[in-house]
């Protein structure tokens, strides 16, 4: 974080660009922390969830959705000025998103098969996150975020503490569960060692390798996993799915993806 | 083997108190949880969950894991039908009992802030537990545990609380794995203590051991007889027929200090290339015990709550402070894991890490296996086998036997070489170093070191110095000789294996040297280096010509010579042997030097060595002493407390300390 300095009551925004809307919701989905958080933050920005709208400057800004559009590159330079401390929320903020899929592609092939007046779309070649445009002072990751994490974090601006995120692979979280690993036992594809935790190996506990949907962990061996995966038989479309899928357009998975493209045709 | 359970009621005779038997019927087993869960207790054993055996809260034998077994290898793990229905017939899952008694998640302190501050710790109220099914590498595990936590200074009373919560309804191995490795590790098969109960399983049931007086009352109260003597016996059986079947697969001896010469190895980088530092081999692991704290506050930061959890070695935060990572790559924190299990964890808690389990390589996603590294990273040793002198033939002073002189040949205007043959085979297995006691009828018999040991026979090199030395000189092919030996001690081949092995020779001492080369130069991949520093004090006085010209252009030993002086036909090298130690440029203290000369040629040869680093127990020389009887009777030769005929005459340079390079000795 850039300041950690407390605030009476902090003025917070939440904006969103090329998303779903499902991390905004995971605010809203706080009910029991929601009346506490409300009386301690002033959430006068949220298109989400009232229609009142208020002007900058704001305490905490929180981004949803990937810089998509023509119009997203000025709107985030805006929002950057208006907040004091800037958070980027999910996969889309933070690497991009699904739609980042489409960096790999020929947008313009896209963009004519999908609309009928592909000239009445404004949107931009690539799908790219929030931190390759202004700067950003904290991340939270996944698809969507997790709720404890936003209330950590939340928190953490309060007490006026570093928040207590860990970067660490999703194993670990299946490991202290006691979730039986399913790369191991089962031959399931798994994005878990190079995925950083924060879901609680929400996939896994339920029987379903690691979507990676939180991105790449700090030092991620990318290249090693995905080798990985191929040695034990996967054709090499299914690796680059996985690897594309959530937060494919953040480093090392971009790397794996590129070069996987390349075979793939 | 296993017996099917035919019902004798007969002890086995061999039991005693204290090896007391019974025999329970697996359909009876459910008897032992129901009387654990009546005493209170909460009883967690091996389940099927997942696609695995886990450790877990069981109610009733129903619940344990009938008729499976399991398939591992590293990054493998599958569940298979047995053709039975035994319980225990499957090695070790991915739980380890440190689940239980050192939980991945525990509120370690709560704390207050108000008008005042205040920390508080949660004392452990706990349910008395029973583990079932613990293997004889658990149980080891479980002890590495407890020196780790309760051995020292400060201690962990969570765990201690939880460990004392626990009886161990131990099950001895009769299946095996292929990450097994137990047997290495010299924790298992076979449980040998630490439990309140013990089951063997065989045919129909359990061999059933109690090894606490609690574990006994429990026994007492299930349906249980005296198991037979074929029942008792396939218990032994199954056991001895696991360790046969894992084997010795691991040489783990001194792999601690193999570990610590091994800091650089490159393979540290190819290994961490691999691996992707998930840590599921510490979290698997059953003694690793790296934990982290997490603060939780309300949002006032009034209320908080401290919880400890695993953590992993192989974190990236793990070894960071402020100003940086004191393990950035992934290399270090890889050789941080293996390290400590293997070599660190001795200095720390007198014990390794690891027991053999094969978790780690099981559970490793990327396929590594812990001991393939460990073997290409600190190579074992080759099992230095250290031979022993062979009896010498006619020992006593006054008794010869007989060899032939097959030939002579002269190496210097006063040195000469006698090969004989017919020689007792005694002779044949003589060592490198040795000498003989050498008579002709009427002569005083004389002292000479073996210089080769050749098919049939041996080679003596001899200086026409005595009258005794000039008439063997003198003799002529066919002629008998009586000899004595082989004599004395030997040179250590075998401490200069994986070494640097430096021969330093002056005049004719390169005849008890020679025997040595011969040998060096036949095991030449054992040794880091050979070299042979030879001086004389001219070119003429070189011995063995032929052979140094034949050991320079194999190009397996390194052969330097110099001489004291020269005509100008000379093109080599002028001066002392010790100019020649300018051509060593190896690490010192990897350097086995051997040293054969004149006395002073000796202690130069010594004193150059030592201030080049080479260690004194490192530095083997041979003594020259006025030898009679050659067996330690005569005292002739005595330097203080050795006899040198007998104790040497070959010594390391520690043996010898201040008795070497002292006058009037």
């Amino acid at each position: 974080m850039a300041t950690t300095s407390r605030v009476a009551r902090p003025r917070v925004a939440v904006a969103k660009f090329a998303s779903c809307d499902g991390c905004q919701l995971t605010f809203l989905d706080l009910e029991d922390q929601l009346l506490e958080i409300v009386s301690r933050f002033d959430i006068v920005e949220f298109p989400e969830a009232t229609s009142r709208r208020s002007p900058g400057p704001y305490d905490i800004v929180f981004i949803e959705g990937s810089i998509s559009a023509p119009d997203h590159v000025d709107q985030i330079k805006e929002l950057r000025k208006q907040a004091r401390i800037l958070v980027t929320i999910g996969a889309c903020a933070t690497a991009g998103g699904i739609q980042a899929v489409r960096n790999w592609s020929d947008h313009e092939a896209f963009r004519a098969a999908i609309y009928e007046h592909p000239e009445w779309v404004e949107s931009l070649a690539t799908a790219t996150p929030v931190s390759e445009h202004v700067k950003v002072d904290a991340e939270l990751r996944g698809c969507p975020i997790d709720g404890d994490q936003l209330l950590e974090l939340l928190t953490a601006v309060l007490v006026g503490r570093r928040p207590q995120i860990r970067d660490e692979a999703v194993c670990r979280e299946c490991k202290r569960k006691g979730v039986v690993c399913l790369v191991v036992a089962s031959g399931e594809a798994c994005m878990g060692p190079v995925t950083t935790s924060g879901c609680n190996a929400l996939c896994p506990t339920y029987g379903r390798g690691c979507f990676g949907c939180f991105g790449p962990r700090a030092n991620a061996n990318a290249k090693s996993w995905s080798a990985d995966l191929l040695r034990s038989g996967r054709p090499p479309d299914e690796v680059w799915r996985l690897f594309a899928g959530f937060t494919g357009y953040a480093e090392p998975f971009r790397s794996v993806v590129t070069e996987l493209g390349k075979t793939r045709g | 083997m296993e017996v099917s359970g035919a019902v004798i009621t007969t002890p086995a005779p061999s039991q005693t108190a204290a090896a007391r038997q019974w025999f329970i019927a697996r359909h009876d087993l459910g008897s032992l949880i129901d009387a654990l869960r009546d005493s209170g207790r909460r009883v967690i054993g091996p389940t099927v969950r997942e696609g695995a055996i886990v450790y877990d809260d069981i109610a009733s034998a129903a619940d344990m894991p009938a008729g499976w077994r399991d398939e591992q290898s590293a990054g493998h793990y599958r569940l298979e039908r047995r053709s039975d229905d035994h319980l225990f017939g499957y090695t070790v899952g991915p739980t380890s009992w440190k689940r239980f008694t050192f939980p991945p998640n525990l509120p370690i302190a709560t704390a207050h802030r108000g008008a005042s501050v205040a920390f508080e710790q949660p004392e452990p109220v706990l349910q008395p537990m029973a583990f079932i099914g613990v293997r004889a590498c658990e149980i080891a595990a479980l002890g590495i545990c407890d020196r780790v936590f309760l051995g020292g200074q400060f201690t962990d009373e969570d765990f201690r609380a939880r460990r004392s919560a626990a009886l161990i309804v131990a099950v001895q191995c009769t299946t095996s794995s292929s990450t097994c490795f137990c047997t290495s590790m010299g924790t298992g098969p076979e449980v040998r203590g630490g439990y309140d109960i013990l089951l063997t399983e065989i045919g129909e049931g359990f061999v059933v051991q109690a090894g606490s007086p609690e574990g006994a009352a429990i026994v007492g109260r299930l349906p249980t007889r005296r198991p037979t003597h074929a029942e008792s016996g396939a218990a032994v059986d199954n056991v001895e027929a696991t360790r046969t079947r894992i084997g010795e697969v691991m040489p783990i001896a001194g792999i601690d200090e193999r570990l610590k010469l091994q800091l650089d190895n490159p393979r540290w980088g190819v290994v961490a290339e691999r691996c992707v530092e998930c840590g599921n081999c510490t979290m698997s692991c059953p003694t690793c015990f790296c934990t982290s704290v997490m603060e939780r506050s309300d949002m006032e930061g009034r209320l908080a709550t401290t919880e400890r959890q695993w953590d992993s070695c192989f974190d990236v935060n793990f070894a960071k402070v402020a100003g940086g990572d004191f393990r950035a790559r992934p290399r270090d924190r890889y050789r941080q894991w293996l390290t400590h299990k293997f070599s660190t964890w001795m200095d720390q808690f007198g014990s390794m890490g690891c027991v053999g389990c094969g978790r780690c390589i099981t559970w490793c996603p990327a396929h590594i296996d812990v001991r393939e590294e460990l073997i290409a990273i600190a190579p074992p040793i080759p099992p230095v086998v250290r031979p022993v002198a062979v009896d010498p033939v006619a020992a006593s002073p006054g008794e010869y036997s007989l060899a032939r002189l097959a030939s002579i040949k002269p190496e210097t205007e006063d040195t000469t070489t006698l090969s004989l043959t017919d020689v007792d085979p005694a002779f044949l297995k003589g060592r490198p170093g040795q000498f003989v006691m050498i008579a002709l009828p009427a002569f005083p018999a004389v002292p000479i070191s073996i210089s080769r040991f050749r098919a049939n026979g041996i080679d003596l090199t001899i200086r026409a110095v005595g009258p005794t030395s000039t008439a063997l000189t003198n003799l002529h092919p066919g002629a008998k000789v009586g000899v004595r030996g082989p004599l004395g001690t030997f040179w250590p081949i075998e401490d200069a294996y994986g070494r640097h092995a430096v021969v330093v020779a002056g005049g004719v001492g390169l005849s008890p040297l020679h025997g040595l080369v011969d040998a060096l130069v036949a095991n030449h991949d054992r040794f880091e280096s050979i070299s042979l520093f030879y001086g004389t004090r001219t070119p003429e006085d070189q011995l063995f010509r032929d052979d140094l010209s034949d050991w320079t252009s194999s190009k397996l030993i390194d052969v330097a010579v110099t001489v004291d002086r020269a005509g100008p036909e000379w093109k080599g090298r002028v001066g002392v042997v010790t100019t020649l130690f300018d051509k060593i440029l190896w690490d010192c203290s990897k350097v086995t030097a051997f040293v054969v000369g004149p006395e002073r040629m000796m202690q130069a040869s010594v004193q150059g060595l030592i201030s080049k680093g080479v260690p004194a127990d490192r530095i083997v020389i041979s003594m020259e002493r006025h030898m009679e009887c050659g067996i330690g009777l005569c005292g002739h030769c005595q330097m203080a407390g050795r006899f040198v005929c007998k104790d040497g005459p070959v010594f390391r340079l520690n043996e010898l300390g201040e008795l070497f390079n002292r006058e009037g000795i």
